[in-house]
């Protein structure tokens, strides 16, 4: 697995979202990557991760590593359960807390 | 004494004393043992080497059993449904032990390495910047598992029982002394990263 940051942006989880919700996958509800909050992981280094692998801004990742932080979880991507394994396993390859499930 | 890594063009560069070198090199290397595969033979058979990363995955037995630290490292990808996290870690379990193995590996070899600075200084690039910031969470979440961290309030008791040892006679102290210090080291490596 890459660590490095990607060169270009890529979709954000609410365009994922939409696309999930279009007429192919239209009945399944979409699943989800959770980030629990542990008291090892820097603020900085989870804001980085967010940014280096979903190709997250910045402010969109600094929002979601504050959620993770204040609210002690964030959704930080959402689509095919196949996706969120993908997602879950990157998150653990950087040792960030992630579990997947079906969409709230 | 160990100064704050910052970006110099393409390089990160910053200061550890041989000591503080030495001991986290060793830390690295110590993680790396809990963490590499136990079987992780490679035929070099492109085929053979992808149906033995896929294999059964760790038994009910072995899990029951596994260090605490390694379970940190390898968490239960559902928090609800035991048959979502037995399906990940035969998919994924392997290939994530492999991936920490070689990057701790990485991360060490970058701060032995002759290349990697004379002295005191320590001069890395990007990516081996990268390979150390993010193996340290690895060593970071081993000591915190040894020391009881578990929530914030565990951190601000053990800093408090830190800031008022007098000698480095108490394990626990000693232990959470070295996890103080790579989360400094930590920090600057992801400030200079993203600065």
């Amino acid at each position: 697995m890459s660590v490095a940051p990607p060169e270009h942006a890529t979709p954000d989880v609410d365009r994922d979202v939409e696309r999930n919700t279009d007429v192919q996958e239209g009945l399944d509800r979409p699943w989800v990557t959770i980030v629990w909050n542990d008291p090892v992981n820097l603020m900085s280094y989870v804001s980085w991760v967010f940014q280096s692998y979903f190709g997250y801004s910045r402010k969109k990742a600094e929002r979601l590593m504050m959620e993770v932080h204040t609210q002690g979880r964030a959704v930080v991507s959402s689509g095919s359960r196949e996706k969120m394994e993908a997602d879950t396993e990157a998150m653990h390859g950087y040792s960030l807390w992630a579990t997947l499930q079906k969409d709230e | 004494m160990a100064t704050a890594f910052k970006r110099k063009g393409p390089q990160i560069v910053g200061r550890l004393g041989e000591q503080e070198r030495g001991l986290v090199v060793e830390l690295l290397t110590q993680t790396h043992e809990l963490v590499a595969p136990a079987y992780d033979e490679v035929t070099g058979d492109v085929f053979t080497d992808l149906m033995s990363s896929m294999g059964e995955g760790p038994g009910q037995e072995e899990l029951a059993d596994r260090d605490s630290a390694l379970r940190r490292l390898l968490p239960d990808a559902s928090r609800d449904d035991p048959e979502i996290s037995a399906e990940f870690r035969r998919l994924t379990e392997h290939g994530l032990r492999r991936t920490k193995a070689t990057r701790l590996k990485a991360a060490a070899d970058a701060l032995r390495g002759e290349s990697g600075g004379r002295g005191t200084k320590v001069v890395l690039d990007v990516a081996q910047a990268q390979d150390l910031m993010v193996a340290l969470t690895d060593v970071r979440l081993v000591l915190g598992d040894r020391v009881g961290l578990q929530t914030e309030e565990d951190g601000e008791r053990l800093q408090a029982r830190l800031e008022a040892s007098e000698g480095l006679d108490d394990p626990v102290v000693v232990l959470y002394a070295y996890y103080d210090f790579l989360t400094w080291l930590q920090e600057s490596l992801a400030q200079a990263l993203m600065g």
